[in-house]
């Protein structure tokens, strides 16, 4: 065996041993967990399809629809830090959001969403960008509750980010989008790494 | 190194007095104003005291006729009587006191100030509406014999009067057997610091009995001191929130794990402020008078006053409690509620 293939070989067993310490200690650890569901009201829904606009979850994201009270989007939480009762830290979510304006032809999607403990914010990173745009805050009633290790808040409203209505207006050419928008309502569920 | 330390104390409350707006403090409901039966009335926790006071001339000036919000500040005559009406009782002095005075049978209180969250112990019905976020650190006298910083560790060693950590030459000050202190028993501030150091077996070197956040107290105006002390209350006192009695005195906020609890223009520093000695402030209500269905005169005071979109998470309301030195909460973070 050449030199070069030994140097091969040994990098191909680094790898192989790092991917069975990793494996072992994924075996070990839970990972954290949970979901955030943003339900969107048909109140909201039916205004934002009358201006030809819709709102899209992506993979792996899931959708529900319920006849009376609207559409939800469901994202997985994929990493956190922080505790919410404490207003530090935050969740990150899997999935995306694609957002369409069938009268304009644009269209704008987001990924790596995310929900920080101390602004209070839904971000997400539209694609082919770096920065975070705050899209939405929940609002009214929020209530924290903690159980067993696992961390929830339900809020009963979730508003437009000021500076997600102007985002989503640039980008999609339209002027449907305002600061304090009301949307629907917001759900956490965070079981932190263990 | 004290020397830069010391620098940097006095910059940072240099700052703090140049910024400030110098409002002395003020305390309960004033002199021959007895608060109606059906205004919103509270007690308990020293360190916001001062600040929903504040919250409560500013609040009653936008409100015509009741209820109006009022407080009873944790010391001063034995007892109080809330309300009109109301029995009179033993003066709830910290965020124990108050919230065990509000579950009271009979209670005319109708929120407890607290600076701690949700505990064991606690009722369900209890719920904590979050407005502000504080941190705690440990005081010790301007030029004495404490160093500037200490880490979790050394303050558990200290609490626990461990051997061989009873001189702060043992953690880089300057010779002196440590004279470590508490606030009182009942004390927010008090509970929330043990939790934060590692709930230490108290050793007989330490002693209970200051009033929280009174760096005037004679007992902490000595060089070998070290005090739990509220960081936004130091600020608020710093920004002149205080009096002769509520006051800072020369009691400086010192660093853990190397982290200064204060940024260098004088504000809690948010990093510092972490889970671990970071705390959010509450006021404490009954769930049964917030969520009343169908609403009642109450239940809509209490959410003009503590909801997400009453008066202490308005505008002017956080104004308020970024003078008195505390972290305000966004969107609707302020106003949530929380229960054990």
């Amino acid at each position: 065996m050449s030199r070069h293939a030994v140097r091969i070989a040994a990098a191909v067993a680094g790898l192989a041993l790092a991917a069975t310490a990793a494996s072992a200690t994924s075996a070990t650890a839970a990972p954290a967990a949970g979901s955030v569901v943003i339900h969107e009201s048909n109140s909201f829904f039916q205004q934002a399809a009358r201006a030809g606009i819709v709102a899209v979850p992506l993979p792996t994201a899931t959708a529900g629809y319920d006849a009376a009270s609207g559409l939800s989007a469901s994202f997985p939480v994929t990493d956190g830090s922080g505790t919410l009762n404490n207003f530090f830290g935050g969740v990150s979510l899997g999935g995306g959001l694609l957002f369409v304006d069938a009268r304009t032809g644009s269209a704008v999607s987001f990924h790596q969403l995310a929900f920080a403990f101390d602004t209070w914010a839904v971000t997400a990173v539209p694609d082919g960008s770096t920065t975070p745009v705050a899209l939405f805050d929940p609002a009214g009633n929020n209530s924290i509750t903690s159980s067993g290790g696992t961390q929830s808040l339900t809020a009963d409203a979730l508003v437009l980010d000021a500076e997600g209505a102007r985002y989503l207006d640039s980008e999609l050419h339209t002027t449907f989008f305002t600061a304090g928008q009301d949307v629907g309502s917001f759900a956490l569920s965070y079981t932190p790494a263990s | 190194m004290r020397h830069t330390a010391a620098k940097a104390f006095a910059a940072v409350a240099m700052t703090a007095a140049l910024t400030a707006v110098a409002v002395p403090a003020m305390a309960d409901p004033a002199t021959g104003t007895v608060p109606a039966s059906t205004d919103i009335v509270g007690a308990g926790s020293d360190t916001t005291q001062a600040l929903l006071n504040q919250f409560s001339t500013d609040y009653n000036a936008t409100v015509s006729g009741t209820p109006k919000l009022y407080s009873w500040d944790a010391t001063g005559s034995a007892t109080i009587t809330p309300k009109s009406g109301a029995a009179s009782i033993t003066r709830p002095n910290g965020s124990g006191a108050g919230i065990t005075a509000l579950n009271a049978a009979g209670s005319s209180l109708d929120y407890a100030r607290s600076s701690r969250g949700p505990q064991t112990g606690d009722l369900s019905s209890n719920l904590f509406v979050a407005f502000a976020k504080d941190a705690v650190t440990w005081s010790a006298k301007s030029g004495g014999h404490a160093p500037a910083n200490l880490t979790t560790q050394d303050l558990f060693d200290i609490y626990s009067c461990t051997a061989g950590k009873t001189n702060w030459s043992a953690f880089g000050g300057t010779a002196g057997t440590i004279k470590p202190y508490l606030p009182q028993i009942n004390s927010g501030t008090r509970s929330f610091f043990l939790k934060a150091i590692g709930n230490p077996t108290l050793g007989s070197c330490v002693v209970t009995g200051p009033q929280e956040n009174q760096g005037t107290d004679p007992l902490l105006d000595d060089v070998d001191v070290i005090f739990p002390y509220s960081a936004g209350h130091w600020v608020g006192q710093a920004n002149g929130h205080n009096d002769a009695v509520d006051d800072k005195g020369n009691l400086t906020l010192r660093s853990i794990n190397g982290v200064a609890p204060l940024t260098a223009s004088g504000t809690i520093n948010s990093v510092f402020a972490n889970p671990t000695y970071g705390r959010v402030l509450y006021n404490v209500v009954r769930d049964s008078d917030w969520n009343a269905s169908p609403a009642t005169t109450k239940s809509t005071a209490l959410r003009a006053i503590f909801g997400s979109s009453g008066y202490l998470c308005s505008t002017a309301g956080k104004a308020s409690t970024v003078s008195y030195g505390y972290l305000t909460l966004a969107a609707a973070a302020c106003g949530s509620t929380t229960h054990i």
